[in-house]
């Protein structure tokens, strides 16, 4: 009865009460999240429906106004609603910054399967061709790529997408290696299964919680990176305005206080990358023992 | 003499969860004598291995303990915290089954054994040294002063429970509280390993507590026996009395549960062990007993003593009547079989440290120039110990491993083969491995695990249909085929990659152990039903196992691998009566025999 964990029973606190807030962390953990990273999402596709201004709309009569009742959260230099600009920032933003994320997940799990089915040399390829891409630091090649493209939303997501798969790549490799010898998948191979399919079918299911969270953590990474670009002048580009271009633009007139156009986008930033490490946290205490 | 530990209506509950604890022992009596060996004998959550952690108060967190353990005039119960670790190694000192985990490997075991003593002793760090020494001579390693600065890994399996062994005794218990230490380890080694825990006891005059799930190992050693059944005595008393004649219905489906050379039938013990939330009133075997009548089941029956022994039921066997497990068949040379399988010339590198300073050729060979074959319909047993090869043999059968040689099926190498066609080939043969946990996917259900073949193969229809078909041929209700393999016990799991294996329609199965980390009676219902499958199917089998009691129960020839080489093959029968190297003569004589105890007097207690 080797499940026994050999602990001395006396002289340690009551056990329950340890274990509910542990359960309850864990719960609030993930709950708080998901809610702040649904509420940001769904604010980035459903709001300009919601709150039908006109972001671009210039009118100097009424620039730099602290929030008030016909601008809730003030206007800008030009005169331009603050909320209907960080409503459509949020749209312009996630709308590149997931499919980067969902475009760099693919792209490290199908590395990372490569690496750890293929044969032998392609995984020593492949491995220290991943080890030259981690040894570069990533935000100075996005950096340095950005400024040598038309950046456009499909540009942009081809680069986002291209900086933050390797880590995901080499987790998936050294998974799918400790995976590839277990009984279940020699069974597998015995009936004659490729190693498609046993990637498809066995592989990725044992490794699904690893997975969903580190796909949690990569939407926080590209909702980063991006804000980042923006904020350079390397990311979404004028008229259209993003996050990190607003908090740019904020920045420029900090001498004139104006922090209804500092904060918001700033704090919009500061949650999605709070939703996704608490999602993902929540998630990897919650299944990620499960393997 | 006097008794070293008495529990007295000792009983036990762990917490399960957020629910209520939950009762894993209940009313537990029995004593332990000063130089006996007590073995609590009983399988998986019978509870056994709770008694003895509770001797030493190594119970998970907020387990319930209840009833007295006496260590001498000290009842354990009561003592608090630091009293309790005062007691653990200089009163009672335990050692476990696995002795790597419990071995720091980043130290010398001298230190370790000398850690042990200064627990109790202020010795200097000479005197330590001195008395490390001489308990590793005690425990009989040899050499024991060029080892002492040795590390736990340069020490085989056999060595390290000895090292275990000797930090257990190195304060002088006075009780020593074993933990199935022989579980795991090679035959040859697991016997000696009771014959030197057998002589200790006799030598240090301290009390051995024997928790074992196998009653085969304790055949020889054991003064007085105590079987528990979910969480209850069944039955208890002299050894010798016990092993002539179980009187408990339990006892006797155990006793004739495990394999002997020669056995006729392995006794089957039908249903599942209660769960702890569910038991019965009465007698806890009350649904699986073959004996059992209506009032059985309304309270725990009163102990009836007679002839030696004491066993808990209303309606215990006669002590004079002669167990079933003494019933043995001849085992008549087969007719000759066209052959199925056929190995030439095949060898095995290891492959594992191959790199640019240690070429290929340079290293050992896992397996060298074995050559055989297997007929239609026959069952192979391979036996060796750990590191012989044997499983290495099954892996290149079943084209898992790159090696040298030639194996042929239907006259067909697979060398010869490429792409589909070996593929194809590959499928026809099949395979069960050892750790049930381990042979399928945990997030895969049952049900489609079972279907896989299906939906490999080019006929996928009526999937649902024939997965229940095989269920139920494995002997498995078809609503398990819903549940995750998570929700299975292991001889349920391994029932499932049997019917598995089946799915494909293979002719031959590897069997790698298939037994082997399974209870005696879950392992003689899987025996029996590999064996049906092989009668009904026409099946041949190649079963890899340490256990020559086991291999001989079920093969038809059995080879004998050593180092890599097959040093003798032959007709089960003709093995067994007349074996010509010397290592199959003490894997033989390691193995359980069948013995007439009622026409001999009941055997002393022998020591090698």
């Amino acid at each position: 009865m080797s499940e026994i964990s050999l602990q001395s029973s006396a002289g340690m606190p009551a056990a329950p009460l340890g274990r509910l807030l542990g359960w309850l962390g864990v719960r609030a953990t993930l709950v708080t999240g998901l809610a702040i990273g649904l509420a940001i999402i769904f604010l980035g596709f459903a709001g300009p429906s919601l709150y039908p201004v006109d972001p671009y709309a210039i009118n100097p009569a009424h620039a730099l106004q602290g929030p008030s009742t016909s601008f809730p959260l003030g206007t800008d230099e030009l005169g331009r609603d603050e909320l209907a600009l960080l409503l459509s920032g949020g749209f312009a933003t996630l709308v590149v910054a997931l499919p980067a994320a969902i475009l760099a997940f693919l792209t490290g799990l199908a590395y990372g399967l490569a690496a750890g089915l293929g044969p032998g040399w392609l995984d020593r390829l492949l491995m220290r061709l991943l080890d030259a891409i981690l040894a570069l630091p990533s935000l100075i090649i996005l950096i340095f790529f950005a400024s040598l493209v038309t950046l456009n939303n499909t540009s942009l997501i081809l680069l986002l997408g291209f900086i933050s798969w390797p880590s995901l790549a080499r987790l998936v490799r050294n998974e799918t290696l400790a995976q590839r010898g277990r009984d279940f998948v020699l069974a597998t191979e015995q009936l004659g299964a490729s190693r498609f399919y046993i990637a498809r079918v066995h592989l990725l299911r044992v490794m699904a919680p690893i997975l969903v969270v580190n796909g949690t953590f990569m939407v926080g990474d590209s909702i980063f990176a991006l804000s980042a670009l923006s904020f350079l002048g390397l990311g979404v580009q004028p008229p259209q305005v993003s996050w990190g271009s607003l908090l740019e633009s904020g920045l420029d007139i900090i001498a004139l206080d104006p922090w209804w156009l500092i904060l918001p986008p700033g704090l919009l930033v500061f949650g999605a990358l709070i939703a996704a490490s608490l999602t993902g946290q929540g998630l990897l205490a919650r299944y990620g023992g499960t393997r | 003499m006097s008794a070293v530990l008495r529990l007295e209506n000792l009983s036990v509950a762990l917490p399960r969860g957020s629910r209520k604890p939950v009762p894993v022992l209940d009313e537990l009596n029995l004593f332990v004598k000063a130089g006996e060996m007590l073995a609590l004998v009983g399988e998986s959550g019978s509870g056994k291995t709770i008694a003895a952690l509770s001797v030493m108060r190594l119970l998970p967190k907020g387990a319930k303990i209840s009833g007295q353990a006496w260590l001498g005039e000290t009842d354990l119960t009561a003592l608090d915290e630091p009293a309790m670790r005062r007691i653990r190694g200089l009163g009672a000192a335990m050692v476990f089954q696995n002795p790597l985990a419990a071995l720091n490997p980043s130290r010398t075991v001298a230190s370790q054994i000398q850690e042990a003593y200064r627990v109790h002793n202020s010795a200097s760090p000479r005197a330590a040294r001195a008395r490390a020494l001489e308990l590793l001579g005690e425990v009989g390693i040899p050499n024991a002063a060029a080892r002492l600065d040795d590390y736990p890994h340069q020490f085989s399996g056999g060595m390290r429970q000895r090292v275990m062994i000797a930090m257990a005794l190195s304060c002088g218990p006075k009780l020593l509280i074993a933990d199935e230490p022989t579980t795991g380890l090679d035959p040859l080694i697991a016997r000696q390993i009771m014959a030197l825990i057998g002589r200790l006891r006799r030598e240090l005059n301290m009390g051995v507590l024997f928790v074992t799930h196998d009653l085969s190992v304790v055949e020889e050693h054991a003064d007085s026996i105590h079987v528990l059944y979910a969480g209850r005595s069944v039955e208890w008393g002299g050894g010798a009395e016990f092993f002539a004649h179980p009187r408990h219905p339990y006892s006797e489906a155990l006793l004739g549960s495990v394999a002997r050379i020669g056995q006729a039938r392995l006794q089957n013990i039908p249903g599942n062990l209660p769960e702890p939330e569910s038991r019965p009133p009465g007698c806890r075997f009350f649904s699986r007993c073959g004996y059992s009548q209506p009032e059985c089941n309304i309270s725990y029956p009163p102990p009836d003593p007679q002839g030696g022994t004491t066993a808990a039921c209303l309606y215990p066997l006669p002590a004079t009547s002669r167990p079933i497990y003494f019933e043995t068949l001849e085992k008549p040379p087969g007719p000759p079989r066209e052959p199925q399988l056929e190995i030439r010339d095949l060898s095995v590198r290891y492959t594992g440290n191959a790199g640019l300073f240690s070429p290929a050729a340079s290293l050992p060979k896992a397996l060298a120039d074995i050559a055989l074959t297997l007929g239609r319909g026959e069952c192979l047993g391979v036996v060796g110990e750990s590191g012989s090869g044997k499983s290495t043999l099954g892996r290149a059968v079943l084209q898992m491993i790159p090696y040298q040689g030639h194996i042929l099926l239907d006259g067909q190498d697979f060398a010869a083969l490429r792409g589909q066609s070996r593929r194809a080939q590959r499928r026809r043969i099949q395979v069960v491995f050892q750790d049930p946990r381990e042979s399928l996917n945990p997030r895969i259900r049952v049900a489609d695990a079972i279907a896989e073949p299906f939906r490999l193969s080019a006929d996928k229809s009526n999937q649902r249909e024939r997965v229940n078909t095989l269920l139920d041929r494995v002997g498995l209700n078809p609503e398990i085929g819903q549940r995750l393999p998570g929700g299975v016990s292991g001889g349920q799991a391994q029932r499932i990659a049997i019917a598995r294996a089946l799915a494909a329609g293979p002719e031959l199965i590897v069997l790698d152990e298939p037994t082997s980390s399974l209870d005696v009676s879950t392992q003689a219902m899987l025996l029996n039903l590999l064996k049906d499958l092989a009668v009904e199917t026409g099946l041949s089998y190649i079963l890899i196992s340490h256990d020559f009691a086991v291999v001989s129960y079920m093969a038809d020839r059995i080879a004998v691998l050593n180092a890599g080489k097959i040093v003798e093959i032959n007709d089960t029968a003709a093995l067994i009566a007349s074996p010509e190297h010397e290592y199959t003569r003490a894997l033989i004589g390691a193995a359980p025999q069948l013995r007439d105890r009622l026409s001999a007097p009941p055997a002393g207690v022998k020591t090698l």
